[in-house]
């Protein structure tokens, strides 16, 4: 549906964009994550035919956005940064004005926005004026823009920013539902979202794609062994640290001492000797009060590849 | 119709701002004390003054009507929405124009009072160069605005979209100045690029081809060049 070949940007001597490939199929979700400032903005931009790309193809739905803009215009609906609103409309009149300007057919631009209203909870503010607004209203008024018109692909940036936590999740679960019928690119800084959202993952750090991957590849790489947060409560006289140390490929860092109890972490060489030690542990009268699985995070994954260069510098 | 959803969407916020009704009172009050001042002075039954005093306080106020329609745009960033729309920065071109000359046309409409009170109370009342000074107004105004718009779509600050528009005017009206000080064809040539050389034939109740044809020239290079900036804003 979307496909980026060697796109590279540069903004006078500033390179926003670095030989960027890539492929979104249909009704797909591909979140584009990275810091500020790492390209994210410029690459949808490209792909909305704001900008042209210094060198490269882009092309959406089979159509060159360069040589095709007007038909790949047809088939996007996009989310600026900054939802482009005109403060001085009300919901409804703006709305119409999307629609005519989108080829919207008047005969279903009064049901299309009532639909769409409707879905993204504006119908109760329809006849407001923009201006007056909260901005969680506007991200919403502008997201409506984005899907008046049915597009096939959506693109979206920072979808969620300045919504409150409601809002988030009601956004997300509508973004989710909208990929039935769409495909969908959008970008954020926010790494729970894309976790939530998102079936794939493009991370993006000062230009250059450092990842591409479903969030559970990321999430299951990123971790080298199997590792479990426990609390602890040996019995009286049980020398419980002897029999994790005598158990092939455990071992134990992070010990702290609670009043009664000891928490630490354990890693395995392979997990599902977990039962055994837990086994061999209450046999000796142990009584485990935690035992959590460490996994990755995204943070961690995303800190990982994008921080690189910073650690070095800081240190 | 993409234009006309441009237009009509140009023409609402217009009037939702003060900024239209603030200019067509103004612009009233200061033609209505001028022609008032000039018929008790002089007691003649012209209405040359008016339209030459009406066409340079339209020449003030137009930058004005005009300096918001691209820089606001840009500022608030939605030019991002039209340009990534399928609609053409021509047609966002055109249908800004329509709308600033819609909105020129009522201003003028509502002069039409005093060519009304001049043909009440006199005899003998030579209606020709009301005509051709009317139209000669209305071509005036599309001149007016194409070169605001040209100015308003180079920058997202509105103060310096007026002040090149109003600058650029202003240069078109006084080229003819110079004239008389070169009295060669430099001079006339100069003559020929002034915009009050031009529209003061149309006062004189001369409607000369040419003329129409300099303003509709004039206006049609302005727009031209105005969408040229506008594509151009995505090569960058």
């Amino acid at each position: 549906m979307i496909e980026m070949q060697g796109i590279t940007k540069y903004y006078d001597n500033f390179r926003a964009l670095n030989n960027i490939s890539l492929k979104v199929e249909k009704g797909e979700i591909l979140g584009l994550l990275g810091p500020n400032g790492a390209g994210k903005t410029t690459a949808m931009r490209i792909l909305t035919c704001f900008l042209p790309a210094t060198s490269g193809t882009a092309s959406v739905a089979g159509f060159d956005v360069f040589e095709d803009s007007l038909e790949v215009r047809r088939r996007i609906g996009y989310l600026p940064e900054t939802p482009p609103l005109y403060p001085e409309m009300t919901v409804k009149s703006y709305l119409n004005f999307i629609g005519e300007i989108r080829e919207l057919p008047a005969r279903h631009r009064l049901e299309r926005i009532g639909y769409v209203a409707e879905r993204i909870g504006l119908t109760e503010n329809i006849g407001r004026v923009i201006g007056t607004l909260s901005k969680g209203y506007r991200q919403r008024v502008g997201l409506a823009q984005a899907l008046l018109h049915n597009p096939e692909v959506l693109i979206l940036d920072e979808p969620t920013v300045g919504l409150d936590p409601n809002q988030i999740i009601e956004i997300r679960g509508l973004i989710k539902d909208l990929a039935k019928d769409h495909t969908i690119v959008l970008s954020t800084h926010i790494l729970p979202e894309v976790s939530m959202t998102c079936s794939r993952v493009v991370i993006i750090s000062e230009g250059d794609i450092v990842a591409v991957d479903s969030v559970t590849n990321l999430e299951k790489n990123a971790t080298a062994s199997p590792a479990w947060k426990i609390i602890l409560k040996p019995a009286v006289g049980q020398n419980w640290r002897e029999t994790i140390d005598k158990f092939d490929g455990a071992s134990i860092c992070d010990i702290k001492e609670l009043t009664d109890a000891f928490e630490f972490t354990l890693k395995l060489s392979r997990s599902e000797r977990f039962d055994d030690l837990f086994g061999q542990m209450t046999g000796g009268g142990a009584m485990f009060r935690e035992i959590s699985p460490i996994r990755a995070t995204l943070e961690d994954i995303f800190l990982k590849l994008t921080s690189t260069e910073e650690g070095k510098e800081a240190a | 119709m993409k234009i006309l959803a441009i237009m009509k969407k140009e023409l609402q916020s217009f009037f939702f701002s003060p900024i239209a009704y603030i200019v067509f009172s103004s612009f009233l009050a200061i033609v209505g004390y001028l022609f008032w001042v000039i018929l008790v002075t002089s007691k003649v039954a012209t209405l040359e003054p008016m339209l030459y005093n009406a066409a340079f306080i339209l020449l003030l106020a137009s930058p004005v009507l005009t300096m918001r329609l691209v820089s606001e745009e840009k500022k608030s960033k939605t030019i991002e929405l039209l340009l990534t729309s399928p609609i053409s920065p021509f047609e966002i071109i055109a249908g800004k124009f329509l709308a600033c000359f819609v909105l020129y046309l009522v201003l003028i409409l509502l002069t039409l009072q005093y060519p009304l009170i001049l043909s009440w109370y006199s005899t003998d009342f030579d209606v020709g160069p009301i005509y051709s000074g009317y139209f000669g107004l209305v071509l005036l105004g599309a001149a007016y605005i194409s070169l605001g718009l040209f100015a308003s779509t180079l920058t997202e600050n509105q103060i310096i979209a007026a002040m090149i528009s109003f600058g650029g005017l202003m240069l078109f009206w006084i080229f003819g100045w110079a004239k008389h000080a070169f009295e060669s064809d430099f001079g006339e040539f100069l003559g020929k690029l002034s915009l009050f050389d031009r529209y003061a034939e149309f006062l004189r109740g001369i409607v000369d081809s040419g003329n129409v044809i300099f303003f509709v020239v004039f206006t049609m290079t302005w727009l031209f060049l105005a969408t040229r900036v506008l594509e151009s804003d995505r090569w960058r």
